[in-house]
């Protein structure tokens, strides 16, 4: 903001709602998604998968897939095993993860064991059904449950090869609960579940000169050129990731997978572009998971409602060699004002495949297990759900006593109660009718840091004046390259027509991971940045010289405006004389370190590491966006079939860039809450250790009519503590409080307290009111 | 019921993979090509036509990404073998009308943000076409349910009913 009020100012177009600028795009057909990028000549790859979960593979018979008319090659562990690198884990974390094609060992059901390389997709098919291989198969384990299933308390690992693992913990947790006046002691479940983007997980290679090229959807270009290349042995010059636009992702598509560097070497093998387009069923296996999850939540409070202890233990599954996890004790230990809390986490080791982020890691499992356990607490005390978190708010969080750097969670549960009608909800279980429906209305707190990580853009002003900004941002359907573009129109004082983003390419800088809801953060701070250095160009040039409207004047009190460089009193110059003067396109190289980030942030973003500043991690603070949502189910008193019948979010999320975007990543994260609580669920076969609802008509995801009227409301919040533009990013955000809330919303309706995710009608059918 | 068969089963062909001519008319254009008779019509236009706009989501019929028209009635592409093509098809790219005038539905999606990574969108417009068209989009219920074969995991179904809702009454003053 300028301090002096003579200079000029302009309507910000930051926070006005504009269409998405490639919708046209999109609604046209145009937009190349990475299986629409056109290669010469390519070879169709098909991938064959283990039909058991553990053991060994012990004869090939490949004959009858050999004799296939088109066939040209066959990868197995026996022709390229060890010719690449180690699969790193997801994220860098977990340590150890599974590997396919490397040797005879089977690690999961659905690992890649060959990939069948023909002329066309049909022969490719048809030879990988004809190959058949030999196992010699052993007991798998399934889950939680099964025999041979190690579990691991995370605290215990450190020197282990694990990452550090610290369990927030303060005061004395289980002394405060015994001697609490109000107890609430439950234990609750969250199933396996699956990312199933749009897009199936495609990957084409195309080698030119000893350079190859990956069209493969990815949330990280910089992140898949570096890895990729260290796993086939070749320097990261020499690879080049694309991925213009991609057909969502939801954590999926967050670190290389097993599949991409098989494809690069069957096109280096063949010399010539090899796609590959994975079915469906496939890609259950074939990438990462959201792990099954378990918690008992122990809560005490003092008969006022406040908290005096809350204890919070999580298990989560993992595979066999793997210590992935996700931890969500983090946000869940630090949400309310308690005196005494103590976590802890496990992982369980199974004969699975490695589990990785998914749409609200962490928060969307254990905020379920939290959140539920506040409405129990609630009930307990005769208290109304939302004055328990306004009795339990904080501005400083319990574990350090860190200040939140802006907390609005109460004037959320504000506003969303207000617009829901809250307060003509009766609070007595089944006592809301409506015909044949029982009617319930429940909330949840919304959570999730505000991260942000390293970044570096190009921007490139030229005559008329456009201005083109290029960066490896990635939009995997957020808007992304929208909050760009706004922000650099609203810096530059053009018109956003007048901007255009060049993105999802590693050969453009780096702009880090588009995960974890840093990506508006971290690629709009660095444009803002950049835009200021062609003012700060640009000004000088036109206050240095000798003719001109603003000759002589003070650079640092011009302001690019309305396509001109303007100064104090309204003189003005267009921004095509000012750009002529510096002799022709101004081309800007920006990067941005955020606090809290290494200083060599950005080197590390471009070698592909993770180079963030996570919110719940900084040293002297803490940073979170906060969200309230209220759901209203109907129970059928007959049936016992859950609908929601109407939802409303309110979120303060600092700088919203673009609220059309923004709304839409909102109420598509609330609507993803409402799958993870009444539809989705892998299931699992608990001899073979395989999933069995593969597909998109057996994996339940909502479709247009499970889905009501979705209300978001966008509760002003400035932070000028977080970063220059004070954005606190929304991805996550609406997705993690919904399950909880339809689960109260269904105790309300019902009365009965379902503690284990997917809510669905077996569970109800016992259910006294259902009855009445 | 009588012995005699009333239709005549021609001889399979003697190799049954090979390839097969025919005739297929996208978006008012006729082309002439042979295609494996495995091949569905999704991947003839994808990959041998090069209309990439329409979208795989799960090849067999179960999420919609790939629905096209087909003698103006919506149909999957994924479950349409290429061979058995006999009606003229129009896909997302044969929409808009001459010098890329966006048709109704197109403005709508776009005026409703009722798209995100914009993967289904294709297959949404081209349902919401038909659906407008079917009488199916009288009422929102209505919408929400001959909408339902269109699966959009970045769940903008809320705003997918109010682009339909837009544009219906632009398609019949069109």
């Amino acid at each position: 903001m300028p301090d002096d009020a003579r200079l000029p100012t302009h309507a910000s177009l930051i926070g006005h709602p504009v269409p998405r600028i490639d919708a046209r795009a999109k609604v046209i057909g145009e937009v190349r998604y990475a299986f629409d990028e056109p290669v010469a000549n390519p070879a169709h790859a098909f991938l064959v998968t283990s039909t058991i979960a553990r053991g060994r593979i012990t004869g090939f018979h490949l004959d009858e897939a050999q004799a296939v008319p088109g066939i040209l090659d066959i990868l197995t562990f026996r022709n390229v095993g060890g010719q690449v690198e180690e699969l790193p884990p997801p994220g860098g974390q977990g340590g150890k993860t599974t590997q396919s094609l490397q040797s005879d060992r089977i690690w999961h059901a659905g690992q890649i064991v060959a990939v069948v390389v023909a002329e066309s997709p049909e022969a490719a098919r048809e030879a990988a059904e004809k190959v058949r291989v030999d196992y010699a198969e052993e007991k798998p384990s399934a889950s939680f449950d099964s025999p041979g299933a190690e579990t691991i308390v995370l605290a215990d690992l450190e020197g282990s090869g694990g990452s550090p693992h610290e369990d927030p913990k303060v005061g004395d947790a289980e002394g405060a609960l015994a001697g609490a006046a109000v107890k609430v002691d439950a234990r609750y479940s969250t199933p396996p579940q699956h990312h199933n983007p749009m897009e199936l997980y495609t990957t084409t290679c195309e080698w030119r000169d000893g350079k190859l090229t990956v069209y493969e959807g990815t949330q990280f270009a910089h992140g898949m050129k570096v890895s990729l290349a260290k796993q086939i042995g070749v320097d990261p010059a020499d690879v080049r990731s694309v991925s213009r636009f991609i057909g969502g992702a939801f954590g999926s598509r967050g670190a290389i997978t097993h599949r991409t560097a098989w494809i690069a070497v069957a096109a280096r093998r063949l010399n010539r572009p090899v796609r590959l387009e994975p079915t469906r069923q496939q890609g259950f296996t074939i990438v990462t998971f959201r792990a099954e999850t378990r918690h008992h939540v122990r809560l005490g409070a003092s008969k006022d409602g406040r908290l005096q202890a809350l204890l919070h233990e999580g298990w989560e599954a993992t595979s066999r060699p793997s210590t992935y996890n996700v931890s969500g004790t983090a946000t869940t230990a630090r949400l309310y004002a308690c005196p005494n809390v103590a976590t802890k986490v496990s992982v369980t080791r199974l004969d699975r495949q490695t589990p990785g982020f998914m749409r609200a890691p962490p928060e969307t499992p254990y905020l379920f297990p939290l959140e539920s356990a506040m409405d129990e607490l609630a009930y307990a005390l005769g208290m109304d759900p939302v004055a328990l978190r306004r009795i339990n708010d904080t501005q400083t969080e319990p574990i350090k006593g860190l200040p939140y750097t802006s907390r609005h969670l109460v004037e959320c549960f504000e506003a969303a109660s207000k617009a829901f009608d809250w307060g003509r909800r009766d609070p007595r279980p089944g006592s809301m009718r409506d015909g044949d429906w029982l009617v319930g209305l429940g909330c949840a707190a919304a959570a999730y840091p505000a991260n942000i990580g390293a970044a570096s853009t190009r921007l490139i002003l030229t005559p008329g004046p456009r201005a083109r900004i290029q960066m490896a941002a990635e939009d995997i359907g957020t808007g992304a390259y929208t909050a760009i573009a706004l922000t650099a129109a609203d810096r530059l004082g053009l018109p956003i027509e007048q901007v255009s983003v060049e993105g999802g390419d590693s050969s453009l800088p780096a702009a880090g991971l588009a995960a974890g809801s840093n990506h508006a953060a971290s690629t709009c701070n660095v444009v803002a940045k950049a835009c200021e250095m062609a003012r700060q160009r640009l000004a000088q040039a036109a206050g240095a010289a000798k003719d001109g409207p603003l000759a002589g004047q003070n650079p640092s009190e011009l302001r690019l405006v309305g396509g001109a460089l303007v100064g104090p009193g309204g003189r003005r110059e267009p921004l095509d004389k000012a750009l002529a003067r510096l002799g022709g396109p101004l081309e800007i190289y920006a990067e941005n370190v955020p606090e809290g980030v290494p200083a060599d942030g950005v080197q590390k973003t471009y070698q592909g590491q993770m180079a963030s500043a996570r919110g719940s991690e900084m040293k002297d603070q803490i940073r979170y966006s906060f969200g309230a949502q209220f759901v209203e189910v109907g129970v059928h008193s007959l049936t016992g079939e859950v609908r929601v019948r109407r939802a409303t979010g309110a979120f303060a999320a600092g700088q919203i860039i673009n609220p059309t975007t923004a709304k839409s990543q909102l109420m598509g994260g609330m609507i993803w809450g409402i799958s993870a609580a009444l539809h989705e669920a892998t299931e699992i076969d608990e001899r073979a250790a395989r999933y069995y609802n593969n597909d998109l008509a057996e994996y339940l995801v909502p479709v247009n009519a499970d889905i009501p009227e979705i209300e978001v409301i966008l509760v002003p919040e400035e932070d000028h503590r977080i970063n220059e533009l004070g954005i606190k990013g929304i991805g996550e955000l609406g997705t993690t409080g919904m399950n909880a809330a339809v689960a109260n919303a269904v105790f309300h309706a019902a009365g009965v307290r379902i503690r284990d995710l997917p809510i669905r009608i077996e569970k109800l059918l016992d259910a006294p009111l259902l009855r009445a | 019921m009588t012995g005699s068969p009333s239709t005549v089963i021609a001889a399979p062909p003697s190799d049954p993979r090979a390839q097969v001519p025919i005739q297929l008319t996208v978006n008012g254009q006729t082309h002439r090509l042979s295609v494996d008779p495995r091949a569905s019509l999704l991947d003839t236009l994808h990959g041998r036509l090069g209309l990439t706009g329409t979208k795989k989501g799960c090849d067999h019929g179960q999420c919609g990404a790939c629905t096209v028209h087909l003698g103006g009635r919506r149909a999957l592409a994924c479950l349409t073998f290429a061979v058995a093509v006999r009606e003229p098809v129009t896909t997302i790219e044969g929409l808009a009308g001459p010098e890329g005038r966006l048709h109704a539905m197109q403005q709508a999606f776009i005026d409703q943000d009722a798209l995100q990574c914009g993967f289904c969108t294709p297959g949404q417009i081209m349902s919401a076409v038909a659906c407008v068209h079917e009488g199916h989009a009288e009422t929102e219920a209505d919408i929400r349910e001959f909408m339902s074969g269109n699966l959009c995991r970045c769940a903008a179904y809320p705003h997918i009913v109010k682009a339909i809702a837009q544009a219906r009454p632009r398609m019949r003053r069109a």
